[in-house]
């Protein structure tokens, strides 16, 4: 899909990410265009995950910049970029698990929502109304994942591949202009992989949100994504459509080791 | 913590989910209690009226506990502190400086809110049993201030404390209905459950609402938490202030009520008490706090009823065995370690069972 390149929803420039002597990322940049699904791929280690924390300010690169639109994010709290519209998933699930999930994703609207300690212990007026106003919100999103037979449900009682589709509900939650997915599809059989793949396509289609994705699942990264990053050791070896990714000399290298 | 769900059942409005009492059954079983609320101090005896004030406030006290530990998941035993932090508050504001009645409570519960917010920080950093031992220095910091600071605490002899419950014409200590006089207990009857009621309602309300959400977040995953934007800081410290507020509340209404307080009553043990109610009661609920603070407040007094006729009890330990209180506190310590081993989830989760077993009956499933 041809996409006219207008101002990038974010752009990455120059991340390097150093813990003690070890670099785990190597002067990063790419850009992602507002409502592209954007994946990242390759091997463990090769700094995939890094980049999440990087983008959602758990970890705080050394050098380089990463903007939201016009506003610079590197350095600002988790809390902060999560208010400026960046959610994700986590690879090996952040979930509430004593929660609903319900619960669990009116918790995605909580910085949306106003309600402190002392208006909440007295409830009725506006608190009561801010519930109700987020309820109808989640609602919508427990229809479009399809979770309805699970609202009332603590989270430890589900399935794993349910749960997976929780966290992207809690993400999605948010309403955020970008969507991070730590490897979606991780564990889950052919049925349920290709249940998500519908679900983040009618995501992107239907909400219009940007997404990045990490995934191992090259069938699934290739048929989903607009543009495609590959790396290896922290550093970018390729960026392009899906093909032209797929033959680049590099990532055939990466992937398969050294032709002759 | 493992499954607490609601029972599958019909509505047609989300508002009917938010409903305190949502079926016909919890409905009468509310009414129920306020009827028990209204005609049970007429019925009981000084003796039994003295134990439920002693369980009202004790009740309080859980709640504000379980709002830290229950639903947020710090453990604290420091507890005890902020409990005699608002009796000594209660002897300060209304003995010496003669506020009135709802002045002098409040002040007292602000007084421990203040002393847990600046607490509260030091938990940001500490989890787990880390925190434990960080509350334990401020028990052992709290008892030392209790025991020395004598212009305001009276040292060890204690303090004997002036704050009468009275508004206007109103004095709990001398109700009356018609030409019959209640006595003091009986009147202290009412005001505690009220107060546990109004307080029991304000900590459920925040546990169902957005703010006790994200302290439940924090218990669970605190870095998902973080992540979705709920701030660690404003949420850690603000359970402190809650709970310690409900603690200051708790032991503003024992001073007024004992009229007599020393360093004795806020020591170690009494925090191990509230942890004991909230744990048999059931961790993450507020009915399990009261069910909790009642049990563990009537058993030493039935165990005092039945002493006599135990063989190896007695009143002071005379003739060898054990004393009354030494048979206590060994009964809360298996208490603690029964309810942890076969029923984590305390009083509140036989209670969840019994009611769904009745709402099913006569079908198993």
């Amino acid at each position: 899909m041809e996409r006219v390149s207008s101002a990038p929803l974010l752009h990455v420039e120059h991340l390097t990410l150093r813990f003690g002597g070890v670099t785990a990322l190597t002067d990063v940049s790419f850009t992602v265009q507002p409502g592209e699904l954007f994946a990242i791929i390759g091997p463990n280690g090769a700094g995939k995950t890094s980049i999440f924390n990087c983008l959602n300010g758990v970890y705080r690169p050394q050098e380089g910049s990463i903007s939201l639109g016009t506003t610079r994010i590197t350095g600002r709290s988790p809390v902060a970029i999560a208010s400026l519209g960046i959610a994700r998933t986590f690879q090996n699930l952040a979930l509430f698990s004593n929660l609903t999930v319900l619960d669990n994703l009116m918790l995605g609207r909580h910085h949306r929502m106003r309600t402190s300690l002392l208006t909440g212990a007295l409830w009725w007026g506006p608190a009561k109304r801010e519930e109700l106003k987020e309820r109808r919100h989640c609602e919508d999103i427990i229809e479009l994942l399809e979770l309805e037979p699970y609202r009332f449900l603590p989270v430890a009682m589900l399935p794993y591949g349910v749960r997976k589709r929780v966290e992207v509900a809690r993400a999605l939650a948010m309403e955020p202009t970008l969507l991070l997915l730590d490897e979606p599809a991780a564990g889950m059989n052919l049925e349920e992989t290709e249940d998500m793949a519908r679900y983040i396509r009618e995501i992107n289609e239907e909400l219009q949100v940007a997404m990045l994705l990490v995934e191992h699942d090259m069938h699934f990264v290739m048929d989903l994504a607009h543009r495609v990053m590959a790396m290896d050791f922290g550093r970018v070896l390729a960026i392009g459509t899906p093909e032209e990714v797929r033959l680049h000399p590099a990532v055939i290298d990466a992937y398969l080791g050294v032709t002759a | 913590m493992t499954a607490r769900w609601r029972n599958t059942r019909l509505t047609t409005e989300y508002a009917d989910d938010l409903k305190l009492f949502r079926s016909r059954l919890a409905q009468s079983g509310a009414a129920l209690l306020v009827l028990a609320w209204l005609v049970l101090p007429l019925l009981l005896g000084e003796y039994w009226s003295t134990i439920l004030v002693y369980a009202g406030i004790a009740s309080i006290g859980a709640i504000g506990l379980n709002l830290l530990t229950g639903y947020t998941g710090q453990v604290s035993m420091g507890h005890a502190v902020f409990y005699g932090i608002g009796a000594y508050s209660a002897a300060v504001f209304a003995g010496r400086w003669g506020l009135p009645f709802p002045l002098w409570l409040i002040a007292a519960a602000v007084a421990g809110g203040v002393v847990g917010g600046l607490v509260g920080p030091f938990a940001l950093r500490l989890r787990g049993s880390y925190l434990v031992i960080v509350s334990l220095g401020l028990l052992v910091l709290g008892t030392h201030v209790f025991e020395n600071w004598s212009s305001v605490t009276g040292g060890l002899t204690g303090t004997t404390v002036q704050a009468p419950v009275a508004l206007g014409p109103v004095d709990v200590g001398k109700l009356s209905i018609g030409s019959a006089r209640l006595s003091r207990n009986q009147g202290w009857v009412y005001f505690t459950w009220a107060m546990v009621a109004i307080l029991g309602l304000a900590a459920r309300n925040i546990a169902k609402s957005r703010p006790g959400r994200a302290l439940q977040a924090i218990r669970d995953r605190d870095l998902a938490a973080e992540v979705i934007g709920v701030s660690l800081v404003h949420y850690k410290v603000g359970a402190f202030v809650v709970s310690s507020g409900y603690a200051a509340c708790a032991g503003a209404m024992y001073a007024s009520y004992a009229r007599y307080v020393s360093p004795l009553d806020f020591s170690l043990l009494l925090s191990i008490q509230f942890i004991a109610m909230i744990v048999v009661g059931g961790i993450g609920t507020i009915h399990g706090s009261i069910l909790g603070a009642v049990l563990l407040t009537i058993l030493p007094r039935a165990i005092e009823a039945v002493s006599g006729s135990l063989p190896f009890v007695s009143a002071n330990g005379t003739g060898g065995g054990l004393t009354v209180q030494s048979l206590n506190q060994a009964l809360f310590g298996l208490l603690i370690i029964g309810f942890l081993l076969f029923e984590p989830l305390g009083l509140a989760e036989v209670w969840r069972r019994l009611s769904r077993y009745f709402k099913a009956w006569p079908f198993s499933y």
